[in-house]
């Protein structure tokens, strides 16, 4: 994607003032969403979801109003949008206390990295791994 | 531990009470529980003697010390906010200054939000302590009004049934929605009924004033499955904790709730996290700190996940604060510290905790007076025995109550009065609308009689029982088809319901912009985002900031009854 700088105070809304930089995961415009549409079968679930690069857009705007953090759980977001909804659900009952040992943490961070190009995901993960170690937390 | 009677003693008798002691004796509050500090044991608000002291030191970017602990003493809470939470830039220069000049800085209007926060990024627990510790109530107040993230407050309902009625559900979302509320959250009773009372909610929250957004308190993982299939629009019972112990027990650690909060926004959902004064010594490990300090790790907890807010203000634990010296100021001060290290703060004044109106009503004013992004969260929209998050502090038996005092006190609470006609209209076609919804989705149907009855009903005693077996039936069958948002919408558009249906479409269409991600977002009844980014709150002292004028000031002063001035036989509404 090329980069766009974007103005907290000109850009946000993005649904109303930069509608033309908006996409779903599957391509779509936002006018596109019609009821019409919905009632044609041509709006799926899927469709109603954020894209990647939108919550890339989103963290620049949170990072340029101030929001560090913000921004970065909206890049790690943006990662995880190509995770399955179960796969989501199974890596956060991973990091629940005493759910896993240290090599299954660090294989959920491994195929993080690997197979989902999700490194700042992978590394929150590799981080859980090293404190549960020294706080007594892991399974077994 | 003494014994009566020997031999030659008079027989006690019962001590002679004056009839005002006996008056006294009867008043609702004695019926409160009060209780002496114990701070071995964290029974004590704000000012533990084993609080820690607060310090920092940053060695090549990363804070090597916090609070008087090394990097290899601190516990798991000490080493998220030092890494993520606290800014190590900041932080030397931060904690150089004194508790004073902070607490000054808050309340003075001189010094601009963006000023404090450019402080406050570098505060540690224990020094974010000190510094409200040398507040009173109206100087956390003052200080409220000006951290307070969206420029304009709004507030929160509960929308409940003692019988999970999704019927009455919807028609509760609906009246609370035109009332003024911003978010409705639901809980179940039976759990098992929540896709039911959530596609209930969602409907109701969209029928009659349009952009209500929604959600449904479950555990966290059946939580975010409702929320990822569109039928809530948002969550906030992600609970964290201030003990090490105690965020265990609640089955979660920083790094689990902070990965919770991206898998959320990586599916366009808003969320906040949940935390409270007396929580941790409610769960029996407080470790003998004071429960406003274990609720600023809380607070810097969900600052250093990324979440953009935190409901807090005690929440389900109120009356543990509530019964210890200073209790309720320490809640004023955890919702002024959410706000002043930028996030949005749902502020409570939920749980009920009082038997006292009197009392009832000072524990709202911090919160009503000075504005927050919620003042309630959540003001009941069913009566206490219909709420199923145990009652809470404001019901829809105060609504009338609430409008005078905002048009009393020009405050803006964030709700209105309507004409019954039009309450009765919007209840009414509420149910009707999910009755649609149901025969859609081949649900167990909503007859007329319950319509008719849902329409005038105070609470759930007043509606004809449905069968629970088949309605729970139908709940999995939500479940296991799949059914999503998407099939709301088209139920509404078949029921005959296509402006209901084009405004939840609206609704679910926010997700893929995100922009309801940032900090205090709500959706006006245009579906415009309103939050931080786009309404920040620009109070700099008397005559600026957000007040109720125009529009907003006119619709404050109607109430059920105000007579005319030039004809007082007649009511002008």
């Amino acid at each position: 994607m090329t980069p766009i700088e974007l103005d907290p105070q000109r850009d946000y809304p993005l649904a109303s003032n930069r509608p033309e930089l908006l996409r779903t995961p599957t391509g779509k415009r936002l006018d596109e969403i019609t009821m019409q549409a919905v009632l044609a079968g041509e709006v799926a679930a899927e469709d109603l979801r954020i894209a990647p690069d939108t919550l890339r857009l989103q963290a620049q705007i949170a990072e340029s109003a101030g929001r560090a953090q913000l921004g970065e759980n909206f890049r790690r977001a943006a990662e995880l949008t190509a995770l399955p909804d179960e796969k989501v659900l199974a890596i956060y009952n991973a990091l629940r206390p005493q759910a896993s040992t240290e090599q299954e943490l660090l294989d959920i961070a491994e195929e993080l990295e690997r197979d989902y190009s999700a490194p700042l995901c992978g590394r929150l993960v590799r981080e859980a791994a090293d404190v549960y170690e020294r706080r007594d937390i892991l399974a077994g | 531990m003494s014994t009566m009677g020997a031999a030659g003693e008079e027989p006690s008798v019962t001590p002679r009470r004056s009839k005002r002691t006996e008056i006294l004796e009867n008043r609702p509050v004695n019926l409160d529980g009060f209780v002496e500090e114990w701070p071995e044991v964290g029974m004590v608000a704000m000012d533990s003697p084993y609080d820690p002291q607060p310090s920092v030191r940053v060695e090549n970017g990363v804070v090597v010390e916090m609070d008087g602990r090394t990097r290899e003493e601190f516990d798991f809470l000490d080493q998220f906010i030092a890494d993520h939470a606290i800014d190590a830039e900041a932080a030397e220069r931060a904690m150089a200054l004194s508790a004073i000049e902070i607490a000054h800085m808050l309340v003075d209007p001189k010094v601009s939000r963006d000023e404090v926060l450019a402080v406050s990024s570098g505060l540690t627990p224990a020094k974010l302590l000190e510094v409200v510790k040398t507040m009173n109530v109206v100087e956390i107040m003052m200080a409220m009004q000006k951290m307070r993230a969206r420029r304009t407050p709004a507030n929160q309902a509960h929308s409940t049934s003692a019988r999970d009625n999704p019927v009455q559900v919807v028609a509760d979302a609906a009246e609370a929605a035109l009332r003024g509320f911003r978010e409705l959250e639901t809980t179940l009773g039976v759990v098992r009924y929540a896709p039911l009372v959530a596609i209930a909610l969602q409907v109701g929250a969209q029928a009659a004033r349009p952009g209500v957004l929604t959600q449904c308190a479950l555990e966290e993982a059946t939580e975010l499955e409702l929320g990822m299939r569109g039928i809530t629009g948002y969550a906030e019972t992600i609970s964290v904790y201030g003990t090490e112990p105690v965020f265990c027990d609640g089955d979660d650690t920083p790094w689990s709730k902070a990965f919770l909060a991206s898998a959320y926004a990586s599916r366009g959902i808003k969320m906040r996290f949940t935390s409270g004064t007396g929580s941790e010594v409610q769960m029996g490990n407080a470790q003998g700190k004071s429960m406003l300090y274990l609720e600023i790790r809380c607070v810097l907890v969900t600052k250093g996940a990324g979440v953009q807010g935190l409901q807090n203000g005690s929440i389900s634990c109120i009356g543990v604060p509530g019964a210890v010296p200073a209790g309720i100021r320490a809640v004023a001060a955890e919702n002024l510290v959410a706000s002043m290290v930028g996030l949005e703060c749902a502020s409570g004044n939920d749980q009920s905790f009082s038997h006292s109106d009197m009392r009832r009503t000072a524990r709202l004013m911090p919160q009503l007076l000075a504005g927050t992004d919620f003042v309630c969260s959540g003001y009941s929209s069913v009566p206490n025995y219909d709420n199923m998050f145990a009652g809470s502090n404001l019901d829809c038996e105060d609504y009338d109550d609430w409008n005078v005092i905002q048009r009393d006190l020009q405050v803006d609470g964030a709700l209105r009065h309507v004409p019954e006609d039009e309450i009765l209209a919007a209840r009414n076609r509420a149910a009707r609308a999910l009755q649609g919804v149901f025969a859609h989705l081949d649900l167990p149907s909503i007859t007329d009689r319950e319509i008719e009855a849902v329409t005038y009903s105070h609470g759930s005693e007043d509606l004809p029982f449905r069968d629970v077996l088949e309605d729970l039936k139908g709940a999995q069958s939500v479940m296991d088809r799949g059914i999503t948002g998407l099939d709301i919408v088209k139920g509404l558009e078949a029921g005959g319901f296509a402006d209901i249906a084009e405004s939840l479409l609206g609704v679910l269409r926010q997700r893929v912009s995100g922009d309801l991600l940032h900090t205090s977002a709500i959706l006006t009844p245009e579906l415009t985002t309103l939050s931080a980014v786009n309404d920040p709150n620009d109070y700099a002292g008397p005559g600026t900031g957000y007040r109720p004028t125009g529009a907003r000031w006119e619709e404050m002063k109607r109430l059920r009854h105000v007579v005319s001035a030039r004809n007082p036989e007649e009511e002008v509404g």
